[in-house]
């Protein structure tokens, strides 16, 4: 009987041990993830903010009226970064910090931070972990810590302007913190600016294998008769979709009607029929005078586009010699890591914008914003880091170290560029690698630029109408 | 006159109670169905609860015009809007074709191979038999990333050449390169192994009496085959079948890899905007899981005359192959698993050496210098050369901390599913007629039968609420892993414990002779290779698990997790070896295993 007992208690045990689980939270794998596309190049010119002209509850409501976290951002907001240095020292010594975001360069970022918390008081410590989650978590997982009366995480660092503003702007679960130094860098003051707080905008550039004779001089010869471009793939990368909504916007759309004026009889004769055929949709969902232009490219780009599972596939394929003719849209600093040899080559590439006579947009840009959660644990450490990410040099070195993405901060644009000289990067041996910066890409480079506000406001009418037409298979 | 004494009614209810418990098998059935339905339930009903709510900045919230509450919009939207077409009956018919040709392929060969190994005289069994299993030690996609690499073309796929298009210009198909075809022959790949061990363990120890007192009576060989063999081993077929046809309808990353949109893939490309209505996919996946539950019912109610060790004899008689047949079977075997098993490692290998991800020039140019070790020895955070900021694996501590925690994961996971999975087996297999014992089997292997992506999204929501957010831990992997993995062990114990005839437990029983004593002495040794597997095979899945983790921890957790973000980049230099490393230590696992029980993966069937 004895034996019995004994058996019950070891399989209640064993129960009770695969519930309790033997390990709370692992920390090392989160604050180690690998690195992502997020790459970053300095910019000297001053960055304009309307491409973060996300709306959001304004914070010019007076300090004394607001709570909480609230009231916590707009002290921070007059405050400078030593201040703000300051009180993260007070309050998180000796403490747990942990963050969450789409890039792993958190990670990076966080011991210069802490390093730099340490010249103001050398007994200051701090533990991190930063967390990547993959796919789309990063929402559910926010959403779910907010539930909480005090949540994990501190802060975050997150792309997708319109699930942003749908979930978590709109659902007050993300808060905007504008540090006092970028707000003045860029002209501006905390209350008078309504958008998110980028940290960077990066750009998805399109690019064609130029081993073979195919010529792309115009932004509509990608979805021309025979073309299938590389592409991340609406579903897979919601950004991309952002892209696609983003050009029915009046701006864009203009632009693509422009570029199709450039175009030859022969090609014109190709898309009018598509374009025609777009004109009651457009009219139907509400979009302006040549909303048929970009519905009908946007038609032609999702019937035709070649799925993949990542930008660096793409990248691959396309300086690989065998690539003849290829086409892609995909992540401009993918080009710093590719190594030469035999059949590999970043001069196996063309950056289509680049092209003596090209015409039209170039690619597409979208933002990596800065946010405080709700019931952000450590808010003044959060906002803090915020600022020292955004106002520093050295706190954006995790990203300006590379081409391909750039700071919301004039002045730390400039710096980084004098440091790393990006728009030289590739010197005449590899012309692709010259970064001509974010004001040469917004400008004559055509950029698309995300507007969070204006995505989440068609995501389910131009979304929708996107969602319904027809992908591409190869070999149909 | 003298009065009857009335019967105690306390009395008799202590004394049946007394009597119930002292049977281990009923203590073990109770306390494990309370807990198992408790850990299956619960997630299923989180999951149907989540089908139902609002989800801010979702098609819900669009169409309802609310963010919060409840309601059956996402039901409507999903089976009657202009995209069910495209979000649900194409991606399910895709599941079923998948599924089904998956279980085909997986027996076909596994079958053959175990029948090969274990009735036969083909030569090189020890050989064949530990490099047959290496598909299913490797996780699935890579296989599927080894696909790309060998047949895609800039001419068929629109990518760059793959070797055979690079090298010998020949062009293979698209229906051969992308879809439903390489998706089935992959998973199907994949889970031969499964076949061949749990196929091969009966086969190994059938009793011949059967097969011999056909022989006897002039029985044709073919009709032996048909009316005695296969019959015999009809149990272990349904339980590839049953355990094959959920993990390829739950697996995301081969589909993903390969083009092919599943329920799976479809679950993860619509839950950000389509999330309740991609909780609905994963309910339609689990219905299939209860669906093939039912099946299994009935399977096992016609089970009870499968008894194969009976403690009487058990001498093996294998077919001739002839002289030179058993060369030429053994050969061709040795040319299909160098295929299936040893060039993906060579591959796997040759690619950390690479400059750049699958960029064989070296093999075109003959220039040796194209190759590199950076991928190894880069001991810094550098972009240039292809690196992505990454160091190499040697110095890569995001590369070695998912290594530990997922060695760590799997230990424990293969531990806790083992022991309860055999104690489940055991029970269920005393107590095979009674509803309870029925019900907790049942209950204990839906979970197996239900795909690992929707078991992901249901532990996902039941874990990431108000009161709990497990979200990244330990504790929530262990929880889905152990619920997920119990069948492996309740499955190959209740297999085994099946063949076993009473007699023998009964004689000790006899002989007063303890539970601990019955099992350790008797019941263990005899089916110690399928005891064994079922701490393996926990073992060797946990370790390459994507699609029940993906949801659950971010990508550096783990080294599946990582795995699929380095492949998923195009990084394969890094998910090459990392693959390396899971194979290298598996095989260390198995070998260490079988040096101190004498048993492994493939012993008892063709390894020694």
């Amino acid at each position: 009987m004895k034996k019995k007992v004994l058996a019950t208690i070891l399989t209640f045990a064993m129960v009770v041990t695969s519930l309790a689980g033997c390990g709370s939270s692992g920390n090392g794998g989160s604050t180690s993830a690998p690195a992502t596309d997020t790459q970053q190049t300095a910019t000297a010119q001053t960055q304009t903010t309307d491409n973060t002209a996300a709306a959001e509850t304004p914070a010019a409501e007076p300090a004394a009226e607001l709570t909480g976290i609230d009231a916590i951002i707009a002290e921070a907001e007059g405050m400078t970064m030593e201040e703000l240095a300051n009180k993260a020292i007070e309050e998180s010594n000796g403490k747990t910090f942990y963050g969450v975001g789409n890039s792993s360069r958190g990670k990076s970022a966080l011991p210069l931070f802490i390093e730099y918390l340490q010249t103001i008081d050398p007994n200051y410590s701090m533990e991190f972990e930063w967390q990547q989650p993959k796919n789309n978590k990063i929402f559910e997982q926010l959403t779910s810590d907010s539930l909480k009366s005090e949540g994990t995480f501190a802060m975050t660092l997150i792309q997708d302007g319109n699930q942003i503003q749908s979930k978590m702007v709109d659902t007050a679960i993300l808060k905007t913190f504008i540090p006092k130094e970028w707000a003045e860098a860029n002209g501006t003051t905390a209350d008078a600016y309504t958008g998110f707080l980028p940290l960077q905008t990066l750009n998805k550039v399109f690019m064609y294998n130029n081993t073979g004779s195919a010529t792309y001089n115009n932004c509509w010869d990608f979805v021309y008769d025979g073309a299938h471009p590389l592409f991340m793939g609406v579903d897979s990368e919601i950004v991309g979709k952002n892209f696609l909504m983003m050009l029915t916007e009046d701006k864009y759309a203009t632009w693509l009607k422009e570029a199709y004026d450039a175009l030859d009889d022969t090609k014109k004769a190709y898309f009018e029929p598509t374009i025609q055929a777009m004109q009651a949709d457009a009219g139907d969902l509400g979009l302006g005078a040549n909303g048929a232009y970009a519905l009908a490219w946007i038609k032609l780009w999702v019937n035709n586009y070649n799925e993949q599972t990542d930008d660096g596939p793409i990248c691959n394929t396309l300086v690989d010699a065998s690539a003849t003719d290829q086409a892609g849209l995909l992540v401009y600093s993918k080009l710093r890591s590719v190594e030469e040899s035999a059949s590999v080559s970043v001069n196996n590439i063309n950056v289509a914008a680049y092209q003596d006579g090209y015409t039209g947009i170039g690619g597409y840009g979208y933002c990596h914003y800065l946010f405080l959660t709700k019931n952000s644990p450590l808010p003044w450490t959060a906002c803090a880091f915020i600022a020292y990410m955004t106002c520093t040099e050295k706190g954006f070195e995790a990203w300006g170290k590379d081409m391909g993405g750039y700071s919301a901060n004039p002045n730390v644009a400039a710096e980084i560029e004098a440091t790393f000289q990006h728009s030289q990067g590739g010197g005449d041996e590899f012309p692709a690698k010259n970064d001509r910066g974010y004001d040469w890409w917004t400008t004559e480079g055509e950029l698309v630029l995300e507007d969070p506000v204006y995505c989440s406001e068609v995501s389910f009418t131009v979304g929708s109408w996107i969602d319904v037409l027809d992908h591409y298979s190869p070999g149909e | 006159m003298q009065q009857v004494a009335k019967p105690d009614k306390g009395a008799i209810f202590r004394n049946k109670v007394k009597t119930w418990f002292s049977q281990p098998q009923n203590i073990i059935l109770l306390l494990f169905g309370i807990v198992l339905t408790f850990s299956t339930v619960a997630p299923i009903v989180a999951i149907v609860k989540d089908t139902f709510a609002i989800h801010p900045g979702t098609i819900d919230q669009h169409l309802t015009k609310r963010a919060t509450g409840y309601t059956i919009v996402n039901y409507t939207d999903l089976f009657t809007s202009k995209l069910a077409k495209t979000n649900l009956w194409n991606p399910l018919l895709n599941t079923v074709i998948l599924s089904v040709l998956t279980c085909f392929i997986s027996i076909l060969f596994g079958g053959l191979f175990a029948f090969l190994v274990t009735r036969t005289d083909m030569k090189f069994k020890k050989y064949l038999s530990s490099i047959f299993i290496f598909p299913y030690i490797m996780p699935q996609w890579t296989l599927a990333v080894v696909w790309q690499h060998m047949f895609y073309s800039n001419k068929i796929t629109g990518t760059s050449d793959g070797l055979l298009a690079a090298i010998f210009h020949v062009y293979f198909p698209h229906w051969w390169c992308q879809g439903v075809f390489p998706s089935a022959m992959v998973l199907g790949l994949h889970y031969a192994p499964f076949a061949y061990i749990l196929i091969g363990g009966i086969f190994k120890n059938m009793d011949a009496n059967l097969e011999e007192a056909a022989t006897i009576l002039d029985t044709p060989k073919w009709k032996i085959m048909f009316k005695v063999t296969l019959p015999m081993i009809k149990p272990a077929i349904l339980s590839t079948i049953l355990l094959v046809f959920g993990s390829a309808m739950g697996s995301y990353p081969v589909p993903h890899y390969l083009n092919l949109t599943t329920l799976s893939t479809k679950y993860i490309s619509m839950n950000s905007k389509y999330t309740g209505e991609a909780s609905i996919l994963a309910i339609i996946m689990m219905i299939f899981g209860v669906l093939i539950l039912g099946m299994n019912q009935l399977s096992l109610k016609s089970r009870k005359n499968y008894t194969t060790v009976t403690g009487k004899s058990g001498q093996l008689t294998k077919l001739s192959l002839g002289k030179a047949g058993k060369w030429i079977v053994g050969i061709i075997f040795i040319v299909i698993t160098f295929f299936t098993s040893i060039w993906p490692i060579l591959l796997f290998a040759l690619e950390t050496f690479l400059p750049n991800p699958g960029d064989y020039s070296f093999l075109y140019s003959g220039n040796l210098a194209h190759l590199t070790s950076k991928w190894w020895v880069t001991n810094e955070n550098i972009t240039e050369n292809g690196m992505y900021g990454q160091p190499g694996i040697l110095y890569n501590k995001t590369i070695w901390h998912a290594f530990f925690g997922t060695l760590f994961l799997a230990v424990v996971c293969a531990l806790i599913a083992g022991t309860i999975g055999t104690l489940i087996g055991y029970a269920v297999a005393k107590k095979r007629r009674n509803k309870w014992a029925n019900y907790v089997n049942n209950v204990a292997f839906l979970p197996y039968l239900m795909p690992s992506i929707a078991v992901g999204a249901a532990f996902f929501i039941l874990f990431s609420n108000e009161h709990i957010n497990l979200f990244n831990t330990y504790t929530l992997l262990i929880i889905a892993g152990v619920v997920k993995y119990i069948p492996f062990a309740s499955r190959s114990s209740l297999n085994s414990m099946l063949q076993i005839s009473n007699e023998l437990e009964e004689a000790a029983v006899i002989m007063n002779t303890s539970w601990i004593k019955r099992m350790t002495r008797i019941i263990i040794p005899i089916q110690k290779s399928s005891i064994i597997s079922g701490y393996l095979l926990p073992f060797m899945t946990c370790l390459r698990e994507l699609s029940l983790f993906l949801l659950l921890c971010t990508q550096g957790f783990i080294l599946s997790t990582t795995l699929d973000y380095f492949d998923e980049m195009g990084l394969y230099a890094f998910s090459s070896a990392i693959n390396l490393i899971l194979i290298v230590t598996i095989l260390v696992f198995n070998t260490l295993v079988n040096k101190l029980t004498g048993a492994s993966l493939d012993s008892g069937i063709g390894g020694k």
